[in-house]
């Protein structure tokens, strides 16, 4: 596959791996929340819950996230080329980054003050940052192997 | 499965219930109001509007609204839902003149709902009294429930919001977030409240539970409180209000939140009343009030509802102290509803909520 599609597709597999997580991540907490007010959370409840947020909030978690990537992702490519010990660092902060302005962009626009229930407490928005870098390191390491594949080597110019 | 033939019982008698169109007549009754919120009317007459940038209208008999909005009104938050929003008459207004507003208090980073009076002499507020404010202030500027209904022992009960980001704060006795509170006029705390002696309570407090209850009634006829609240996307709720009780936010609720992300795993819980009914999706109620006029002998005793999101007032009948079925009106004026009154004139009344606003009168066509 050439580097383009390939690219898309680790851009792609980035915004869903980040979006997987942040869902998992947000009924957790949520439903921690309940159960600290003394909602029971038996496993099937808890696995319930999980599903359909998947199929209902990962969508708008992938929506917000994938703003964030299109400035954040190629960014952290084109800097981890320049600075190849810094590779795994940018892609770090790259994904969290892209995670924490998209949260503070769609709260600026929103009508409601936070619009994602998670991201209502530091500890919330650093696990949602944290998807983010999740899913920016997958799209480093596929990066990675597109940018060998895809290098003349000392063969080809013979 | 029990729980599934009794929605399905419940829902074909909703169905089945004849939908009578009224034959009724949409006036406009006063115009050029900046998102009116509140109408009150007084004895000789007029009206009393609170437009939501902060300003007291009085609207003439003939519905002429005074250039001149009423002076000595304290400074409210203004800012998306925060803003100056209910006035209410004294029971015995007649003889002491006392009204009651409430508004948001204070700035971006810290706000509240407060409850104040003042007399109104000679068009002018005097002897202000602050009377309440909703602990903790909190910020930015949603949820601010902020509607007033007068109890037979003429005490007040104020309804309240979650403020949005502290939804689980519903549920903590110890703070008025997401409360129904009861006061005596003066402000202070009747010693009958619920929670009144409870250690760490809020002694305010009259229900818990809540999101953000914009529609309060009280039913004098059959001693019954009726209050609406705003769900997420769905689970707006109608309940019938009991000292005491747990109305469930967020632990068990219809709706989801915008983001689709679940609210709750539940619906209902032991301990947490449901609601009379929910609407979901949502309507996103405003305002509640009981019809006692006799211009529409078939509206007597029903509930209704004004309705933002879908621009619409929601009838919704009452036989026999039961709901029996609901009735979509003035879906044709394309309006926002803020606000729904009984007139003492048997019209009835619906505040616009736009930036050109207009009080409408409900009468019969003939």
């Amino acid at each position: 596959m050439s580097s383009k599609p390939r690219l898309l597709l680790a851009f792609l597999l980035a915004v869903l791996l980040a979006s997987l997580l942040a869902s998992i991540f947000q009924t957790q907490t949520n439903l921690a929340a309940l159960q600290a007010l003394g909602a029971p959370m038996p496993l099937d409840v808890r696995v319930g819950t999980t599903c359909l947020d998947l199929l209902g909030f990962a969508p708008t978690f992938a929506l917000l996230s994938t703003l964030g990537f299109l400035i954040a992702l190629p960014l952290a490519n084109w800097l981890a080329r320049r600075m190849p010990p810094l590779r795994w660092l940018i892609f770090v902060l790259a994904g969290a980054a892209a995670i924490w302005t998209a949260l503070a962009l769609a709260n600026a626009l929103a009508p409601m003050p936070t619009l994602i229930a998670a991201d209502r407490s530091p500890f919330g928005t650093l696990g949602l940052m944290a998807c983010g870098s999740v899913g920016a390191l997958l799209f480093g390491l596929l990066g990675r192997q597109v940018r060998y594949r895809t290098q003349p080597t000392s063969s080809d110019s013979l | 499965m029990l729980r599934s033939t009794r929605a399905l019982m419940l829902g074909a008698l909703f169905v089945s219930t004849p939908l009578l169109a009224q034959d009724y007549r949409v006036e406009i009754f006063s115009e050029g109001l900046e998102n009116p919120w509140a109408v009150a009317f007084l004895p000789d007459g007029r009206m009393l509007v609170t437009e939501r940038v902060g300003r007291l209208r009085i609207i003439e008999a003939d519905g002429s609204v005074d250039p001149e909005p009423v002076a000595g009104l304290p400074e409210a938050f203004i800012a998306a839902q925060a803003g100056l929003m209910e006035v209410a008459l004294d029971p015995d207004y007649s003889d002491n003149r006392w009204l009651y507003l409430t508004y948001a208090h204070g700035s971006l980073e810290a706000n509240n709902t407060r409850l104040a009076r003042a007399r109104l002499v000679d068009d002018e507020l005097h002897d202000f009294e602050v009377l309440f404010t909703a602990q903790p202030l909190k910020a930015g500027a949603a949820h601010y429930g902020g509607r007033i209904a007068f109890l037979a022992d003429k005490t007040l009960v104020l309804t309240l919001g979650d403020g949005f980001d502290w939804r689980e704060q519903a549920q903590n006795p110890a703070n008025h977030l997401g409360k129904i509170v009861r006061l005596n006029r003066d402000g202070s705390v009747p010693q009958d409240n619920p929670l009144v002696g409870q250690e760490g309570a809020a002694p305010e407090i009259y229900s818990l539970g809540h999101r953000n209850v914009q529609g309060i009634f009280y039913d004098a006829e059959h001693n019954r409180l009726y209050s609406h609240e705003h769900g997420p996307r769905g689970g707006d709720e109608l309940n019938l209000i009991e000292a005491g009780n747990n109305y469930g936010w967020p632990l068990a609720t219809f709706g989801i939140d915008y983001t689709g992300a679940r609210v709750s795993p539940y619906t209902e819980l032991p301990g947490l009343t449901s609601p009379l009914l929910h609407w979901t999706p949502s309507v996103a109620p405003s305002s509640l009030t009981l019809y006692r006029g006799e211009r529409f002998p078939e509206w007597q005793g029903d509930l209704f509802a004004a309705t933002l999101a879908e621009r619409s007032v929601r009838r919704i009948r009452v036989r026999d102290g039961m709901l029996a079925g609901e009735e979509i009106l003035f879906e044709e004026l394309g309006e926002r509803i803020r606000d729904v009154r009984s007139g003492p004139d048997g019209a009835l009344y619906l505040l616009t909520d736009n930036p050109e606003g207009r009080l409408l009168r409900v009468v019969p066509s003939e």
